[in-house]
């Protein structure tokens, strides 16, 4: 190894930020062990934090293929894993049977057209006719891949198990074929939202990284990355407004990528301070549920009001 | 150093952080590469190997900064330069105290808690044996001989400046020695008892169960609880996957000439179990039914149609306090509306019948927690007949030991005559079982 991992974890941080991913250290930190141990990691968070987008900009930075499987109830081996191509193999049944008349032309009694049949070449279970699914493909693919394994809660148990394997040896056993290894590990990044409690053997093999809403400070910056056309103070002032949202007690606390929108929309509408009529016009880009809304306009002035008055303190940096 | 991350390791898993001996290697491999020279970055790096839930990562936290925690308590010494007779002392100790670094002497005491074996500690009673023990790898009976001699060989009656400085010193070491073994006891030891105090609570009667400790028996029951649900919600999800169902299919595909074209499947089991919950809340068996309530409620997930009756004379229904309110709150309330006061089974039994008979289908499931004692009044056996029959099931949990049913005022055979089973439910680990039987019975 020649550069400290600190140096890495530093690289990794600004090739991220390139790629307009702004990361606090303990995402570069699992980052740079993912690709160090070669072990999958397993991101959890609330929605919106940019746990999808992780993998996204991953898959920039080490210029590999970005392969992605989005789980959900029913998913199973055949459109994970591969899939037999049954058309095709239909067909050369087909072929056979033409091909078969050659082969056992002149054969004499049923032993010696068995022992014939025995030795001609079958490939009706071979690579040919194998389909590749996500899983497949990201231990086949020549570049090096990032396999992101999206919402892994909203599938089954069942697939849960199948995972075991490919996660801990990067192999898949294909009963007619053999094993298939990978020769160049993925890096594997799984999601999940907690709609139920990941198991415990799928946990132990992966790192485990909990990102959670960002501060005031790393969200403006991200802010900053992703809608570089705002001004500074009206950065300042939404990032501080959605802080303190996120103080009340409400059923979905707004994310970063409500932050962004809003930031967005907020541009859209060519507005130069935050006001309360802005905010109360705009809230439903930030809040996605009526009760939310209306707990959140009673606080308006508030908010508003601590939103401003912070900004005008301290300018940022 | 494998040997500070193991020790973390097992620190982490007397906390609570559940780490297993692969993710220790994971551990150990990635510490090879971070180094321990950054704590920030070895904290973050740890973290994400060894913490998998945001709960443990929050443990993981405290502890990490607990056992890394490096700063030596700096102590008040006398300058050493105005003691001219150091020289004087004989025992290597005593030598250690006066000349040696502060560093130094931590890292002998470390020393000789390791001789010690002080990572066998386990209970806060061994605290002080461990102390004592390790100041004697220390040598300090050979410092308190010396310091008898001192003693008795001055002349005059105030002791010298030596002897004086040697007493701190030794105090002073005490201290710090006892604190080690307080720092270890904290890493190393079942610190909150949890281990030990589970297993007690679990087979205790629950009526002499401490009311302050409701809030540790509390999360014993939801931890108990969780157990359950996930075992029975796994097995009523494989309910819904359906079954070929061959009848039909032959029936139906009899216009393809009998050749099994389209498929039909059993459709899914339709079910939706109710459980009636009656519970004595009188004196004699309070208890029993806050432990039985905060069971039940606590396994809303698996049992959707949950309904709570409690009653000492009147019957009276709590199901909606349980959803509002928090569970505490709600048992609370449950005991001081309803609890008290004599038992009158037979009065109950017929609100419960007139209140509810009606909703009582072949899907339900009855189940009554009491000791049937029921004040020499009339028992009203009949109406429980009419529950059983009109039930899928009717299980009665009677708290008090088998031994006592049928003694004095108690009508437990009257009633059990009428019940599909019963059961003696006296302690958490009874419970448990009562409730895991119910639910496999009822859903």
């Amino acid at each position: 190894m020649t550069d400290g991992p600190k140096k890495i974890i530093k690289d990794i941080t600004k090739g991220f930020a390139k790629h307009g991913y702004i990361c606090s250290e303990q995402i570069a930190t699992a980052v740079f062990l993912a690709s160090q141990l070669e072990k999958p990691i397993l991101i959890e968070g609330p929605p919106g934090v940019g746990k999808t987008e992780l993998a996204n900009t991953a898959a920039l930075y080490f210029k590999k293929d970005m392969i992605r499987l989005q789980c959900y109830e029913g998913l199973d081996e055949s459109k994970a894993l591969y899939e037999w191509r049954y058309g095709k193999q239909l067909l050369y049944t087909q072929i056979l049977k033409e091909q078969m008349q050659e082969v056992l032309e002149g054969a004499k009694g049923l032993k010696e057209s068995l022992d014939r049949l025995m030795k001609f070449e079958d490939i009706f279970f071979s690579e040919d006719f194998l389909e590749t699914r996500p899983l497949l493909e990201a231990l086949t693919s020549e570049k090096g891949s990032v396999l992101l394994i999206d919402e892994v809660d909203k599938s089954d148990e069942e697939f849960e198990a199948l995972l075991l394997e490919i996660l801990s040896e990067f192999q898949i056993s294909i009963p007619e074929l053999g094993v298939r290894k990978a020769d160049i590990k993925p890096l594997v990044v799984l999601t999940s939202n907690n709609s139920r409690e990941i198991g415990d053997a799928l946990k132990r093999r992966c790192l485990h990284l909990y990102i959670p809403f960002p501060d005031a400070k790393l969200e403006r910056q991200i802010v900053q990355a992703r809608v570089p056309e705002i001004s500074e103070s009206m950065q300042i002032q939404l990032v501080n407004f959605v802080q303190g949202i996120r103080e009340l007690d409400l059923k979905k606390l707004p994310a970063i990528s409500e932050t962004i929108d809003w930031a967005k929309t907020v541009i859209l509408l060519n507005s130069e301070e935050l006001d309360a009529k802005l905010a109360e016009d705009t809230l439903n880009v930030l809040l996605k549920h009526q009760q939310d809304i209306e707990v959140v306009k009673k606080e308006i002035p508030a908010l508003v009001s601590s939103a401003t008055e912070t900004s005008d303190g301290k300018s940022l940096n | 150093m494998e040997k500070v991350l193991t020790d973390f390791v097992k620190a982490l898993r007397n906390s609570n952080v559940r780490v297993s001996p692969a993710e220790t290697i994971d551990a150990v491999s990635v510490v090879d590469s971070v180094g321990y020279d950054d704590k920030e970055l070895l904290k973050r790096t740890l973290s994400i190997v060894l913490s998998k839930t945001p709960d443990e990562k929050d443990k993981f936290n405290a502890c990490f900064d607990d056992f890394f925690s490096d700063e030596i308590k700096q102590q008040v010494s006398v300058d050493m330069d105005q003691l001219s007779d150091i020289k004087d002392v004989d025992s290597d100790l005593a030598k250690k105290l006066l000349e040696g670094s502060q560093g130094e002497l931590m890292l002998s005491i470390a020393d000789a808690a390791e001789e010690a074996e002080i990572r066998e500690i386990r209970y806060f009673t061994q605290r002080s044996v461990f102390t004592r023990r390790i100041l004697e790898k220390m040598g300090v009976g050979k410092l308190e001989d010396e310091l008898m001699q001192l003693g008795s060989s001055r002349e005059d009656e105030l002791p010298s400046d030596l002897e004086q400085e040697l007493r701190n010193q030794l105090t002073n070491l005490r201290e710090r020695v006892s604190d080690y073994v307080q720092q270890q006891f904290l890493l190393h030891g079942d610190v909150s008892g949890e281990q030990l105090r589970e297993q007690i609570f679990k087979s205790m009667n629950m009526a002499q169960i401490d009311r302050s400790y409701l809030n540790e028996v509390h999360s014993l029951v939801r931890k108990m609880a969780k157990k359950l649900a996930n075992l029975h919600s796994r097995r009523k999800k494989n309910f819904k996957k359906g079954k070929l169902d061959i009848r039909k299919t032959i029936r139906d595909n009899w216009v393809n000439q009998g050749i099994l074209f389209n498929l039909s499947w059993a459709y899914k089991k339709v079910d939706r179990p109710k459980i009636y919950v009656i519970c004595d809340v009188s004196g004699s068996v309070g208890a029993y039914a806050r432990f039985m309530l905060m069971f039940l409620f606590s396994l809303t997930e698996v049992v959707s149609k949950l309904r709570g009756f409690v009653f000492s004379s009147n019957l009276g229904e709590v199901t909606n306090d349980f959803k509002d309110a928090k569970l505490d709150e709600a048992i609370e309330k449950a005991l001081q509306k309803h609890g008290g006061g004599s038992t009158d089974y037979g009065q109950a039994l017929t609100d419960f019948v007139s209140l509810c008979l009606d909703e009582i289908d072949n899907k339900t499931t009855v189940v009554i927690l009491g000791d049937a004692r029921n004040n020499f009044g009339p028992e009203k056996a009949h109406l429980m007949k009419t529950i059983k029959e009109r039930s899928k099931q009717v299980f009665w949990l009677n708290p008090e030991g088998k031994y006592r049913w049928d003694t004095g005022d108690s009508v437990m055979t009257k009633y059990s005559a009428y019940c599909t089973k019963v059961f003696q439910c006296g302690n958490i680990d009874q419970l448990e079982r009562v409730v895991s039987t119910l639910l496999k019975t009822a859903i």
